[in-house]
């Protein structure tokens, strides 16, 4: 059976539910302070709740609402592996780019999303990377004079 | 006189030539940016935004303003050639634009666009200079309730034409002011869940705030498949309209200028909005309305000339209130704030060489658009050309190294992903990004607005309602948020969700 709004609809209330609930709970840690004199726990305590109340609406909504069905999550079969990988080159590119420095880490993130993303040929991918490298080292560094790590090769 | 004066310092600040420089990059970047789908100004601005550092306030604000204008320049060019509209306010220019591309008119279709949004963005320019003054002088009589109660307004604007739900909307805005309270605390000095990251203490970061939820989640959602483009192959050619061409376009044109300059001042997504309602007006006008989506050059001068226009409206809240009314003017204060600068009604008096200057600039800008854009389109179809899995990771990195080099943190970075992970849920979940930006950006302006009518009040939240200015602003957010309960505005408001489906405010 196909996924409904309502699914997604419930899953966001139960997500933005914990997040008012966190701030709330959050605020009564700090100063809330009094109406005549609000501390800087107020606008997190009240927001909280509002939050609060707000994911419980919705979530009462979903419960009486016939659930329209939704477009699957991805368009593709596929679809997850280009998202989650274009995630990880995202996250990995920022833990290592000061160890690489930034010309070699670059070569390699752009070279690795143009060669498995949307498959280029292993000369294409080459090419794209060397001068995206190349190009962004001239125009960050030496151009607009952006101090960025240049790791242990010292480029 | 006093008008002349300041048109005059205005006009000097931007013959400065490092001046000419700056806004000759921003309208060029802007074009661009507004070429390339899945790019919208916000990000743009974002990412030169760390460039400008280096360089005066003044120099800065005339580059990323260039920028905005030069989008919805640009925008156009896509939505003619390619039929994938760069900007959204630019959709509405597919219909017969691109039906005009199709019957050998791309040309003539490209042309009045660009002769539409110079002279659009000539009336906006002079609206600016005419309005904001006035309206700064007024808003100097604005206490905290009332700024409190107009900031309210701009996010209930922003909910009433956030697309579906109005709780999800809702959510998404309280959401942003929860995030707009992480960082130290401004009147008590509280740390306030910063996670001992110094980072935090300032509040979490606008940029990677935006770069992420605007940026990387546009990404990561266009990765999910590849974007196939249909192009007009044939030459692009007879850029000038023909004498028939502009007696069916200059009416359309002025209309459209000053709908868009007025649509512009109202927060929200204005350039979109007013595209759309200057093409129904046109429709409505038109001896042959039944013509319209097959290539009436009419399609196109309309709406190109309302979104100019409305760019240049877009800043009188900034310019005047100190208040940003949608994504790309957020930025925009941004940038203010960092160079040091508070926008608001004070701006005006104590920095008239930024506002007269930015203002002249405008001007200046639309002129270079219009003498370069002409001559480099066919530039602009190249860089169309450029396959999208070639460009996504090139816009990646833009975002990364944007984000790093404002203050060189890795934390800021991640900030970035991570934000970029809920937009992309979030328009999994059909949750809006506009009110959370916008709460975003003002919330802590609105709480220690909030805490300071309190106190003013020893305690009585009625002091916003006892304010008649503040009152009138609640009255009309209350309206706009319980409206569409009734059946009849409800359906309008459907109608308004469909135009601004999409647009990035």
């Amino acid at each position: 059976m196909g996924k409904t709004q309502n699914l997604y609809d419930r899953i966001a209330a139960a997500f933005f539910f914990g997040v008012g609930a966190f701030f709330a709970l959050y605020a009564c840690t700090i100063e809330i302070g009094a109406w005549n004199e609000p501390g800087p726990g107020f606008l997190p305590f009240w927001g909280g709740i509002i939050l609060v109340m707000m994911s419980l609406s919705l979530l009462a909504i979903t419960w009486k609402r016939v659930g329209l069905a939704s477009p699957s999550f991805f368009p593709e079969s596929d679809s997850w592996k280009r998202v989650t990988a274009t995630f990880v080159a995202l996250i990995a590119y920022n833990l290592v780019f000061d160890v690489l420095g930034f010309t070699l880490a670059t070569f390699l993130f752009i070279g690795f999303l143009v060669k498995f993303i949307f498959p280029q040929s292993w000369l294409r991918s080459f090419i794209v990377a060397a001068s995206a490298a190349l190009i962004a080292k001239l125009l960050f560094v030496n151009f607009l004079q952006t101090q960025l790590p240049k790791g242990f090769l010292g480029l | 006189m006093d008008l002349w004066n300041h048109i005059l310092l205005g006009v000097q600040v931007c013959l400065d030539p490092l001046n000419l420089l700056f806004c000759f990059i921003g309208v060029v970047m802007g074009t661009l940016v507004g070429v390339l789908p899945g790019l919208g100004p916000t990000a743009a601005i974002a990412i030169l935004l760390p460039n400008t550092f280096h360089v005066s306030p003044v120099t800065a604000i005339i580059m990323l303003a260039g920028i905005y204008y030069g989008a919805m320049y640009g925008g156009s060019t896509t939505s003619i050639l390619v039929n994938i509209p760069g900007e959204a306010s630019s959709v509405i220019t597919c219909l017969d634009g691109y039906q005009m591309a199709r019957k050998g008119r791309a040309g003539a279709a490209l042309g009045i666009a660009a002769f539409g949004s110079f002279i659009a963005g000539t009336i906006a320019v002079l609206g600016l200079m005419l309005v904001a003054p006035p309206l700064a002088k007024f808003a100097l009589a604005f206490g905290p309730p009332e700024y409190f109660s107009l900031m309210l307004l701009g996010i209930a604007i922003l909910i009433y034409l956030a697309a579906g739900s109005i709780l999800k909307a809702l959510i998404m805005a309280v959401f942003g002011l929860l995030i707009g309270t992480i960082g130290m605390d401004s009147i008590s000095a509280t740390q306030r869940l910063t996670c001992g990251l110094l980072e935090l203490c300032d509040g979490v970061g606008l940029i990677p705030a935006i770069m992420g939820l605007f940026g990387v989640a546009e990404v990561i959602a266009n990765v999910e498949q590849e974007i196939k483009r249909e192009f007009v192959t044939t030459r692009v050619r007879n850029l000038l309209p023909t004498l028939q061409d502009w007696k069916d376009s200059i009416w359309p044109m002025i209309r459209g200028g000053f709908l868009g300059f007025f649509i512009g001042i109202l927060p929200g997504p204005a350039p979109v909005i007013s595209a759309f309602t200057s093409y129904a007006i046109e429709k409505k006008l038109s001896k042959h309305p039944e013509k319209f989506g097959t290539g009436m050059i009419e399609g196109v001068a309309g709406p190109e000339a309302a979104n100019n226009a409305a760019t240049g409206g877009a800043f009188i809240p900034l310019f005047t209130l100190g208040i940003p009314s949608n994504s790309v003017i957020a930025v925009l204060l941004g940038a203010f704030m960092i160079h040091g600068i508070q926008p608001g009604p004070m701006l005006i008096a104590n920095h008239p060489d930024l506002f007269w200057g930015t203002i002249i600039s405008m001007y200046i800008g639309n002129a270079m658009l219009l003498v370069l854009n002409l001559p480099l389109i066919g530039i602009w179809v190249q860089v169309l050309k450029v396959p999208y899995p070639i460009l996504f990771p090139l816009i990646l990195l833009f975002c990364l190294v944007g984000v790093f080099s404002l203050n060189y943190s890795k934390v800021e970075v991640s900030l970035m992903i991570g934000f970029g992970v809920f937009g992309y849920l979030a328009r999994k979940f059909q949750f809006e990004m506009a009110p959370l930006v916008l709460a975003l950006v003002i919330g802590p302006m609105m709480e220690s607005k909030l805490r300071l009518s309190l106190v003013i009040s020893h305690g009585s939240p009625l002091i916003f309602v006892e304010k008649p200015i503040s009152a009138l602003f609640l009255l009309i957010s209350l309206a706009l948020l319980i409206s569409p309960m009734i059946s009849k505005i409800g359906k309008r408001r459907q109608k308004l969700q469909k135009i601004v489906e999409g647009e990035e405010v």
